[in-house]
């Protein structure tokens, strides 16, 4: 009873922590002037946007490629460290981790004046950024995902069976770690979906920059976008969370 | 002499093997290396060099001399000042989460809660500072539903735009990032070692002083770092919240970046940039220290 009790009390705190902000700035933006009238105004009103569809798509489309660029990057490098470079893997390790000491603000500052005027002059210098800032990230999840396998035995078996090295990774070793893959795409997607540190300071606009910009015109709108694009974040990962521990306790337990 | 040639010869294409083996090995690993380099060192050397740069390109300390004095200096210490203030607020109330729900929690509410922290601690950002400013800004949901509670929370001084304000909203993403951090550290303090100092005549206050504490000090302090060093260079929360009334180091290098600056005042944000990279430094690399070896007993 004792036992319970405390759980419980720290439960409803723990609870109060995250609704009561989100609930009442849910409440919030429902309201259609006053505090006492409600409606669905400012959704509507955000749908009405032209600019909705377009920066969404514009940060779908900088995502998508930013978690392309961070498998075809990441997991061949991190299979050869532990198939033939172990060696390497503590200077990997240290360098993959440097993105998360070094402040966004000040890499922001850095591509600003090394990049060369055409990297500067599309977007999708964004998503090489993006796979740089979830590099600490991808690689640990990567790493420890491979570090649990018998890749060696594996790729031996292949290999000896006929197997040329694209084969090997693509049909042998990436069924294997497919945890820690979607691991990592699923951490590239949450970080590119909500960057906005280095979007704003090297001058793109994106969907959580047009969050900011709409604000000074519409701030009911801007809040029921931010109720919007943090309840669709917490869905896509909590589902994602969800399925991918799901998988991993399930095959355990086998 | 025969067996000396014979070793020599076998050493000199063994090593030779080894050499073109060495580079063999090397030639996958060279897209990251090239990634790396172009994105990310690449940048950062320019950020140093020219912090170093004054206007005409000659070597100088002028940019680091007045990066210590005023607007700048007071705009270092209030970042200090916030990074520790959101850290302290939020690493006990976190850890103490972090160690009841593991204690007490079954299975599925230890899932729930990893999910979910999981999620709030990378839901940072403007969207976060909106959903504040409808909840406990002067019109908010929350503060007219506690004014109806008879608790005002504007009867003060207090606006959500201010340090206060800041710190509270950072709270929402820190207290998260100390449960993730944390609960490795928990879990990995075993029950056996509670029973056998039990056994041995321990109190629960013996047991807590001479080795709960000790044990989870090293992960708690690292943790603390972790905070310490996010709430130092968060930006966009910060950018959306204050209305240039609470000078930081980050929103300061944005205004410089985004141009409205006095001439050479590019420089000047390469030498703040600096600075935050020296503050985070100090907090980051004893956090990854401490990660690293207490990783070793935890798993």
């Amino acid at each position: 009873m004792k036992r319970s009790l405390t759980l419980y009390t720290t439960l409803i705190l723990g609870g109060i922590f995250v609704f009561l902000p989100f609930g009442s700035a849910a409440e919030f933006s429902f309201r259609d002037g006053g505090a006492n009238k409600h409606s669905l105004k400012a959704y509507r009103w955000i749908l009405e946007q032209p600019d909705f569809v377009h920066y969404l798509l514009v940060t779908l489309k900088l995502t998508v490629i930013a978690v392309v660029i961070t498998i075809l990057l990441m997991v061949p490098t991190v299979v050869w460290l532990h198939l033939r470079a172990q060696s390497l893997r503590p200077l990997m390790e240290f360098l993959t981790i440097l993105p998360l000491v070094i402040p966004v603000v000040a890499l922001a500052i850095g591509a600003q004046s090394a990049f060369p005027t055409w990297l500067q002059s599309t977007e999708y210098e964004l998503s090489l950024m993006f796979a740089v800032l979830a590099m600490p990230y991808t690689y640990r999840t990567l790493d420890t995902g491979i570090a649990a396998i018998p890749l060696a035995t594996l790729t031996e078996a292949a290999r000896s069976l006929g197997a040329n090295w694209f084969n090997t990774i693509i049909r042998v070793i990436l069924p294997v770690i497919r945890s820690a893959v979607i691991g990592a795409v699923f951490i590239a997607t949450a970080l590119s979906l909500g960057e906005f540190t280095l979007t704003v300071l090297l001058h793109w606009d994106t969907f959580p920059t047009w969050v900011t910009s709409i604000s000074q015109q519409n701030i009911v709108g801007a809040i029921a976008l931010s109720i919007f694009s943090l309840a669709a974040a917490f869905l896509i990962l909590i589902i994602l969370n969800f399925t991918i521990f799901g998988a991993r306790t399930k095959k355990v337990e086998e | 002499m025969p067996e000396t040639v014979e070793v020599e010869i076998k050493g000199a294409t063994s090593r030779g093997t080894l050499n073109r083996r060495n580079l063999l090995v090397l030639l996958p690993l060279i897209p990251i290396f090239v990634y790396l380099g172009a994105f990310f060192l690449f940048p950062m050397s320019r950020v140093l060099f020219d912090s170093f740069k004054s206007n005409k390109g000659e070597f100088t300390l002028e940019n680091f001399q007045i990066v210590l004095h005023n607007p700048y200096r007071l705009a270092f210490l209030t970042s200090i000042k916030l990074g520790l203030v959101s850290a302290l607020t939020a690493a006990l109330p976190g850890a103490l989460f972090a160690y009841l729900i593991e204690i007490k929690g079954s299975e599925r509410i230890k899932k729930l809660v990893s999910s979910l922290s999981g999620v709030l601690s990378s839901t940072g950002g403007v969207p976060l500072a909106f959903m504040f400013i409808a909840a406990i800004g002067a019109q908010g949901s929350a503060t007219t539903l506690l004014k109806n509670l008879g608790i005002d929370l504007y009867s003060g001084k207090f606006t959500l735009f201010s340090f206060t304000g800041l710190v509270i909203v950072y709270l929402y993403f820190q207290i998260p990032i100390m449960v993730v951090v944390f609960t490795p550290a928990v879990k990995a303090l075993r029950n056996e070692w509670h029973e056998a100092a039990t056994n041995l005549g321990a109190t629960r206050f013996n047991y807590w002083r001479n080795i709960g504490i000790p044990i989870l000090f090293p992960s708690f302090a690292a943790s603390f770092l972790l905070l310490f060093a996010n709430g130092f260079s968060a930006y966009a929360t910060a950018r959306a919240m204050t209305v240039g009334n609470v000078a930081l180091v980050p929103l300061q290098i944005g205004s410089l970046v985004d141009g409205n600056i006095q001439v050479g005042g590019a420089n000047i944000g390469k030498a703040l940039a600096m600075g935050m990279v020296l503050i985070s430094a100090v907090a980051m690399i004893p956090y990854l220290v401490i990660q690293r070896r207490t990783r070793r007993w935890q798993s």
